[in-house]
């Protein structure tokens, strides 16, 4: 799978190139265009008890597509549907990363897709859900953001602090706490930050650079309204 | 040779370098893949290092130690690679290790305690919904006025008579009328008014609505062998009214959202509701601990009136022994022999009383229905 990244900023679009008889997994939905070698399915990636969980417990799709290069090689065009930036990862079978329910575009077949459960802090305040995906195994790893996506790169022991709402993925060499992002609990909630996650390197935190859902309250006011 | 490790310093990549872990006695070696083969290795003595657990479950075995190049931090993950690590370590490090698995016990500890806490709370919820929506019924049951009660059966109930045929004089009535008069002399405080209607069918059945209005079929009193037979089915009735169990059984229905609007003072919307409701009340059917409750009470309201209650119990086990088709009590009044056994052994917990008979023939009265009565087998 090779891949690269068309009009990187806030509209990109990823090429992915298969070699013939390679698959993919990608988010349902993401496949914009592709070569008329490749196959597309879906298939409930984990089994049938996998796919349930992961689309009730982290609201992912409960399908994942499947794109298969079964009749030679081909490409594959492939977009998230929220406007973002798209970062690619190689896993190399040791690292593995957190990605927040959104998060996930496409991967490799060596991907290996888990939905795991958090602490009931982290689910209840960190923003992220009481569920995320654990991305681990060999390839490939392709994520969206909303927004920009800033990569932060922690040292042992050095610590970070970022808003819940913005995390995108992170390594699980990382760990971190839930705080609240002023000393006092009224100050916390009138700043406008809440809680906010103290991360502890080492290791890498992605973020991105717009909150999807301060964005969500900020458009609804422009809805209009029907009878 | 695949990675197991990855290995952090300020010649190393934030992301952390993969590496082999290899462990032997005279330490770690740490062999750093390149791409296009042969890498770095670093032979680490265990003397030069620190243990802990890290990572974002805790599941992480960190490794510490200062190199040529600086401070250097390996997280291991691999299960084999922690096992031998443990195994081969000198004992001086195996009390880091026992401090670092304590860590990780503990955080696990902690947050399956949390999870259960949260677990137990949702449940505790639960089941007192669950097992709190009798007492909050009771409740609910406990403010609405006797008259709105009234009102209720009284709708019912004149729905009920338009398609039946009513006896409104005769023996049979005059019989009814001494059995109500003699038990609702024994009831303190009576905020009801009884009112028996005698009905024209070859139904064996009798029920009481809310507010007082109870429907006798002259099905049931030709069936009974006695006035006191009868006069037991009339308490049970008259019990189920007192103990409001129809407003219960109502007030059930209409919902939880509704107890808790009657508990917290609006009765007002409810009236009307409840009026709909008054076609249900002749399809009522009571709860298994309704019917036990109105057994009891009306087993000791006819020992205060001082009929005799065995005419009761009687009558009862008579109905359970046959199944004959047309018998709607049953269908009502589940019928089993635990329901009489156990009414048995409350009549004898009981005062023993002299029991006084009725004014009336009880032949004469069933004559007057104009059938022949029923021989007790």
């Amino acid at each position: 799978m090779k891949s690269e990244i068309l009009y990187p900023g806030a509209f990109p679009m990823v090429r992915v190139e298969l070699t013939a008889g390679e698959h993919i997994k990608a988010e349902s939905g993401a496949m914009v265009a592709c070569s008329p070698t490749i196959d597309i399915e879906s298939k409930m990636e984990g089994g049938f008890l996998g796919a349930l969980s992961r689309k009730f417990l982290t609201g992912e799709k409960f399908f994942f597509q499947t794109l298969r290069a079964s009749r030679g090689p081909g490409e594959a065009l492939l977009a998230p549907t929220v406007p973002g930036e798209i970062v690619i990862l190689e896993l190399d079978g040791v690292n593995e990363y957190m990605v927040q329910k959104d998060g996930f575009l496409a991967g490799a077949d060596g991907i290996v897709i888990e939905s795991k459960m958090q602490s009931l802090s982290r689910g209840l305040l960190s923003g992220e859900g009481f569920f995320i995906l654990k991305m681990s195994g060999k390839g490939t790893l392709v994520l969206n953001s909303f927004g920009a996506i800033h990569k932060i790169e922690l040292k042992p022991d050095q610590e970070y602090i970022v808003d819940n709402s913005h995390l995108v993925a992170w390594s699980s060499t990382t760990s971190y706490n839930i705080e609240k992002a002023t000393s006092g609990w009224i100050a916390s909630v009138t700043s406008g930050e809440g809680f906010v996650c103290r991360f502890r390197g080492p290791g890498l935190v992605y973020i991105q650079s717009r909150n999807p859902g301060s964005f969500g309250a900020w458009i609804r006011q422009f809805i209009p309204v029907s009878e | 040779m695949s990675s197991n490790a990855l290995c952090f310093g300020h010649n190393h990549p934030a992301s952390g370098a993969p590496c082999f872990v290899q462990v032997d006695a005279a330490g770690l070696t740490i062999i750093f893949e390149f791409t296009g083969g042969g890498g770095d290795r670093e032979v680490v003595p265990f003397a030069a290092l620190s243990v802990s657990a890290g990572g974002l479950d805790h599941d992480h075995l960190v490794v510490k130690w200062t190199g040529v190049q600086g401070e250097q931090t390996l997280y291991l993950k691999d299960q084999d690679a922690i096992r031998a690590f443990r195994q081969t370590a000198p004992d001086d490090l195996s009390l880091h290790f026992a401090q670092a698995a304590e860590l990780v016990r503990q955080v696990r500890q902690r947050r399956r305690l949390v999870w259960g806490l949260a677990l137990g709370m949702f449940l505790s919820t639960v089941l007192g919904l669950w097992f709190g929506s009798d007492l909050l019924v009771q409740i609910a049951v406990s403010r609405i006025p006797v008259e709105w009660e009234q009102k209720l059966g009284e709708s019912a109930y004149r729905d009920f008579l338009a398609q039946q045929e009513v006896i409104k004089e005769g023996p049979a009535v005059a019989a009814l009328g001494e059995m109500t008069q003699r038990l609702t002399e024994q009831i303190p405080n009576n905020p009801y008014k009884f009112e028996v209607t005698v009905v024209k069918s070859d139904v064996i059945n009798a029920f009481a609505l809310p507010g007082g209005h109870v429907v006798v079929f002259t099905g049931l009193m030709k069936k009974a062998d006695s006035g006191e037979e009868v006069a037991g089915v009339m308490s049970h009735e008259l019990n189920h009214v007192l103990r409001r169990h129809g407003l219960e059984r109502i007030v059930k229905s209409l919902g939880l959202l509704t107890v808790v609007t009657i508990v917290l003072g609006d009765q007002q919307g409810l009236v009307g509701m409840m009026k709909q409701l008054s076609v249900e009340l002749l399809t009522l059917k009571f709860g298994r601990e309704q019917e036990t409750e109105a057994d009891v009470t009306g087993l000791q309201l006819l020992q205060r009136a001082k009929i005799d209650p065995s005419g009761m119990i009687k009558f009862f086990e008579r109905l359970s022994e046959k199944d004959e088709g047309r018998m709607e009590w049953l269908s009502t009044h589940p019928m089993s022999t635990a329901r009489a056994e156990r009414l048995k052994a409350e009549l004898a917990a009981l005062p023993k009383k002299s029991p006084e008979p009725f004014t009336f023939d009880w032949k004469q009265v069933q004559a007057s229905l104009g059938a022949q009565p029923v021989v007790a087998p």
